[in-house]
């Protein structure tokens, strides 16, 4: 009897805390996970569009934007120019290290973050000279809210791009898959908001 | 089709080109035909991604 207490005993130790996760032979976790997060992402920014075109279309003044507001169409377009660029640099830096070009993969990294630096900085600057602000009707609450959900992606890309910069510099990451997932990952993300901010621009300034 | 930022960078491209195809058509004509351009191209991405679905999950099984 107390053979059999101490073999289950010993039996329950081998066997404790949860069974390990299954995981996707076609798809490495940390992809998987980014992909999923920016799925839940798109259903964010979806509910802010159904609000955008709710109060555009049903709530509708005769003027969008309504008299005498304006937005600064040409300066947002150079910052959609300058978000865009920031995503053709995170992909060099991507090829570089898949080839070997630890170099490149700095560059193209450094640019990247300071290419996103830069628009973010423009946006706050338009925030700053738009002459409305959150609290003027509906368009100032839901101009802010779509263009703010938006810069705080960019501003938590730039904090995922300074860990993959100071990872870089600091030797980091090699060509094999495996070994740049800490690139990619970003990399899948910035090209995400750059998505977004295309959708953004096209809807809110152009449109 | 491997997802990866290859991929997703594809999807920067055919973005930011339907995006200026809708850019152009709203300021050579009006808001409202670029409007309708562009749910024209929402329709056509979303009409893709059913068939790619629907082949993605054909072929897994």
């Amino acid at each position: 009897m107390e053979s059999a207490t101490v073999a289950l005993g010993h039996h329950a130790e081998e066997h404790h805390g949860p069974p390990e996760a299954n995981q996707s032979s076609r798809i490495d976790k940390q992809t998987l996970g980014i992909l999923l997060f920016i799925v839940s992402e798109v259903m964010l920014f979806g509910a802010f569009f159904a609000s955008y075109f709710f109060l555009r279309v049903v709530v509708s003044p005769a003027a969008w934007p309504p008299h005498p507001y304006e937005l600064p169409v040409p300066v947002a377009g150079v910052n959609t120019a300058i978000l865009v660029s920031s995503s053709f640099t995170v992909h060099y830096a991507l090829e570089s290290i898949r080839r070997g070009n630890r170099e490149g993969m700095k560059l193209g990294l450094l640019l990247t973050w300071m290419l996103g630096a830069t628009f973010l900085f423009i946006q706050i600057n338009e925030y700053v000279h738009l002459g409305f602000s959150a609290r003027d009707l509906s368009f100032g609450s839901i101009f802010y809210c779509l263009t703010g959900l938006h810069g705080a992606h960019v501003f938590v890309g730039l904090m995922l791009l300074s860990f993959a910069t100071i990872r870089a510099f600091r030797g980091h990451f090699g060509p094999k898959a495996e070994d740049h997932l800490g690139v990619e990952v970003p990399g899948i993300y910035w090209h995400f908001v750059d998505v977004m901010w295309i959708i953004v621009y096209v809807t809110v300034y152009i449109l | 089709m491997k997802i990866s930022e290859d991929a997703v960078f594809r999807w920067v491209l055919i973005v930011g080109v339907a995006g200026a195809s809708v850019i152009a058509l709203t300021l050579l004509t009006r808001p409202l035909v670029g409007a309708l351009w562009g749910l024209v191209l929402v329709i056509a991405a979303c009409v893709h991604g059913y068939r790619w679905v629907r082949d993605w999950r054909r072929r897994s099984r």
